[in-house]
């Protein structure tokens, strides 16, 4: 287990003010907050500060770790002393920012079973709904899809102390769900208490990232690649799409940048999305003598300066 | 060949088929009553009904919800700062889709 610096972490002196901590954690919150922030770590510092300011905002909490000194720093090998929190009074409350949160194991090795055995302490006749978000492929929006995913969910073992289990669930995927959409699996909670039923399980849906298409709501943007000729003549081109190749017609004069709507190609439904196909026009490399001869041919062959409609241009 | 049974879990899509009374909605956030009432008038949420028992919520103010539990519990944001956020967020989700549509990304 590595040792956390939780005071490095939000970045303020061993002898910080109750305020200071407090500013410190709201300052670094909104920053890498992962409903904010785009900064693909996010999530994770904003794990690390939350995790920090519960500790360091309670008094008992901070009491407690503050003795185990300050010669520790963020990374080294850690155990805690036996009995290091002899002495300590944990009254659980409170334990806010960060509740039920998946702490680290140095978290949970020093906090872990107070805060565990406040919060079995509260009653519930049905149990609670649980969240989790699964990653489709595009291809499962278009046709529906039948996946077996797995999921990692915060139980209790036999002592108490919070563990991660692993759950294996087949869920069909409906056609034509959107990210940021949420399947709701009744009873798939957690267990109720009693004789109550059990919490339902909400699974947000979002696409894996594809090297091809971009996704907007229903609609779905493809870039495609086109020799200059075949913008300028027109061609018949094969075009990938989430439901297999189809044969576009690109009209002549085609600019890089125009979009070809494809209606009703994107994700299904009513009304189904549409599928953009969106135009870049790549120039042969000019890297031997006769392609450098094809290109002077064509400067030869128009007379055409790109620049005309620039302001200032001299030529 | 043996034929194995699998069955699959079906539910339905919240943000098409579902909408969600007050009591269904604390329990799918883990929200207290209070913080629901009060996104409610600040018009962060917009339930459909008259009172606080006839509400019915679309299917989307589950994200919403949730969202707004996160800032306040996270960012200790009140109830109106609660609302401003959530419009702004969704100001910069249709940026964010429009430079995408133009290939920025």
């Amino acid at each position: 287990m590595k040792f956390k610096d939780y005071y490095e972490i939000l970045g303020v002196a061993r002898g910080a003010t109750q305020d200071d901590v407090k500013h410190a954690y709201r300052k670094l919150a909104r920053k890498y907050h992962p409903d904010v922030s785009k900064d693909p770590d996010a999530e994770a510092r904003f794990k690390e500060i939350g995790e920090a300011y519960a500790v360091l905002k309670d008094p008992e909490k901070r009491a407690a770790y503050d003795q185990m000194g300050s010669q520790w720093k963020t990374g080294q090998d850690f155990q805690p002393p036996p009995d290091w929190d002899a002495g300590f009074e944990f009254s659980g409350r409170d334990f806010g920012a960060g509740a039920g949160a998946d702490h680290s194991d140095f978290f949970e090795a020093l906090f872990g079973r107070h805060a565990r055995a406040a919060q079995r302490a509260q009653m519930h006749a049905k149990g609670p709904d649980h969240h989790a978000k699964v990653l489709i492929d595009l291809a499962d929006a278009y046709r529906g899809a039948q996946r077996s995913i797995s999921l990692r969910m915060p139980g209790l073992d036999a002592q108490g102390r919070g563990t991660l289990q692993e759950r294996k669930l087949d869920v069909g995927i409906p056609k034509g769900i959107r990210a940021g959409q949420h399947l709701r699996l009744a009873g798939q909670g957690a267990p109720g208490l009693g004789e109550g039923a059990a919490g339902d399980l909400y699974l947000e849906i979002a696409f894996k990232p594809d090297p091809q298409f971009r996704v907007d709501g229903r609609d779905v943007y493809l870039n495609l690649p086109l020799a200059p000729w075949e913008a300028a003549l027109g061609a018949s081109v094969a075009a990938p799409t989430p439901e297999g190749p189809v044969q576009l017609t690109i009209p002549p004069g085609s600019a890089a940048g125009r979009q070809l709507r494809l209606k009703g190609r994107g994700i299904p439904g009513s009304p189904p999305g549409d599928l953009y196909v969106v135009l870049a026009i790549v120039l042969p490399p000019a890297n031997g003598e006769s392609a450098q001869e094809a290109y002077r041919t064509m400067a030869k062959a128009f007379d055409f300066n790109p620049r005309t409609k620039m302001k200032g241009d001299p030529s | 060949m043996n034929p194995i049974a699998m069955t699959f879990i079906q539910g339905p899509v919240v943000e098409e088929e579902v909408h969600l009374t007050l009591v269904e909605l604390c329990q799918a956030c883990n929200a207290e009553e209070e913080h629901v009432l009060a996104w409610v008038f600040e018009g962060a949420l917009e339930p459909v009904g008259e009172s606080p028992q006839d509400w019915r919520f679309s299917g989307d103010s589950l994200r919403r919800a949730r969202l707004a539990l996160r800032l306040t519990r996270d960012l200790e944001i009140n109830p109106p700062g609660v609302a401003l956020a959530l419009d702004l967020l969704d100001d910069i989700a249709v940026l964010r889709a429009k430079l995408q549509r133009i290939g920025v990304r």
